[in-house]
């Protein structure tokens, strides 16, 4: 067992210069940089669903998509505020508002087109194209925020590994909206909110696990 | 440990001498001159510079200490938590915007180390049993007298049913613990009726008991 006065010593003679952390705001902004190249990629690699210009007439669709964006660019940015110590934990209300208003037309939307559609609106045939999406938006976006975010795993774990599953999980059902005929009923649920609800899941559970993987390692364990 | 200045940077130009001299961060003047102190370090410190880094450290340690007894009782539990802080500082010192104070990023490192330490010894307790009287019993010498009282009473009793040549030899070779010889110089006895009152004397005891334990 070292004494403090000893570990002192020890940190300060293994000091290195270290370059300071960019304000969050630019951090937030340079992961969604590489969520907008993500989703430009794959518009490119995949091409937009061919209705969506027709869609985009609808005020629902519009207001439901919008509504995943806005959250996803928010809790980017409450993931990257409530990373820094010392910053308000109350940052991480900041998606709430959009959050609402993106599930509460979800769910307007399952409810006017199930009694349109009935339960014929689901599709399987789409649903593997859609995991292929919710694969390629999500692991790219997961491992850019853990990366950018390893500090974190020292202060807030878990919340920030919610909140950041909660950028991923709304950027990846904005992807899917872009890219797939996914509004009949059941398909939204099951893709946009499961697919969210299960990316925030493993950010919350696994925040701890994940985030000791990639922690800045102890000076006395070979920095 | 090649680059361990034990030398002290200059007095920081933003900070009074008067106010910068005490080294102690408990001795030290208000509280936002040592925040502002605390920052330009950790800023040097940022770049490199180890003296005003080692100094930062040792102006914080006193303080940590301060903000980590309040939670924890044990000074073991107070001491590893102001290293798992110290540590935790290190590593994380890239996050320090010096545009920003000092204290409410220490302090929320500080409180993050120390509930984690609070958990971890909630957890150890929950697999731990702590030991109670009862687990003492067959320890103690005292908490087996109840027991230790009623077996002796029942040999008394026993002994007493003895003729009184065995009681005698029994009372000198077994309760008084003498030898042969000193037996016989104390009862007159010669050694060979000593052992033969001796063998008769146990085998009576040992039916007479032996029926008592049968009987319960």
């Amino acid at each position: 067992m070292i004494t403090t006065p000893d570990l002192v010593t020890v940190l300060a003679s293994n000091l290195a210069p270290v370059r300071r952390l960019r304000p969050p705001l630019a951090r937030a902004a340079c992961w969604l940089l590489v969520a907008a190249l993500v989703l430009g990629l794959l518009a490119v690699s995949q091409g937009v669903r061919p209705d969506l210009f027709q869609r985009l007439q609808d005020s629902t669709f519009v207001m439901s998509m919008a509504a995943a964006l806005l959250t996803g660019i928010l809790a980017a940015v409450a993931a990257f505020m409530i990373s820094i110590p010392g910053r308000s934990a109350l940052w991480s209300l900041l998606p709430a508002p959009t959050l609402i208003v993106w599930l509460s037309t979800v769910g307007y939307q399952c409810l006017t087109e199930w009694v349109t559609l009935g339960p014929d609106g689901i599709r399987l045939g789409e649903a593997t194209r859609c995991f292929a999406t919710v694969v390629l938006t999500g692991f790219p976006l997961s491992l850019a925020m853990l990366v950018m975010l390893r500090h974190a795993a020292r202060l807030r774990p878990v919340a920030v590994g919610l909140i950041g599953g909660l950028a991923v999980a709304a950027i990846t059902a904005t992807a899917l909206s872009l890219f797939h005929e996914l509004d009949a009923t059941v398909m939204i649920l099951a893709w946009n909110l499961g697919v969210a609800a299960l990316i925030v899941a493993l950010g919350g559970a696994w925040g701890r696990k994940i985030f000791s993987w990639v922690a800045p390692r102890s000076p006395l364990h070979g920095d | 440990m090649s680059r361990a200045p034990k030398s002290h940077p200059p007095p920081l130009s933003l900070v009074p001498e008067s106010l910068s001299s005490a080294r102690n961060g408990a001795t030290r003047g208000p509280a936002q001159f040592n925040d502002i102190d605390w920052s330009i370090l950790m800023a040097r410190a940022q770049s490199g510079d180890a003296g005003a880094y080692l100094r930062l450290l040792e102006e914080i340690t006193p303080y940590l200490r301060a903000f980590v007894s309040r939670r924890h009782t044990e000074p073991a539990d107070v001491e590893d938590t102001v290293q798992d802080i110290l540590l935790t500082v290190h590593a994380i010192r890239t996050t320090y915007d010096p545009a920003r104070p000092f204290r409410p990023w220490l302090i929320a490192i500080a409180h993050r180390r120390a509930v984690d330490r609070l958990r971890r010894r909630r957890r150890t307790r929950s697999r731990e049993t702590p030991l109670t009287p009862e687990h003492e019993t067959m320890a103690s010498p005292r908490s087996n007298l109840l027991e230790t009282r009623s077996d002796g009473r029942a040999l008394r009793k026993a002994v007493e049913a003895l003729t009184p040549g065995q009681r005698e030899a029994i009372r000198l070779l077994k309760l008084e613990e003498m030898s042969l010889k000193e037996a016989a110089a104390a009862s007159g006895m010669s050694i060979a009726s000593l052992k033969v009152a001796t063998h008769r004397a146990v085998a009576r005891l040992r039916k007479l008991l032996g029926k008592r334990s049968g009987e319960a």
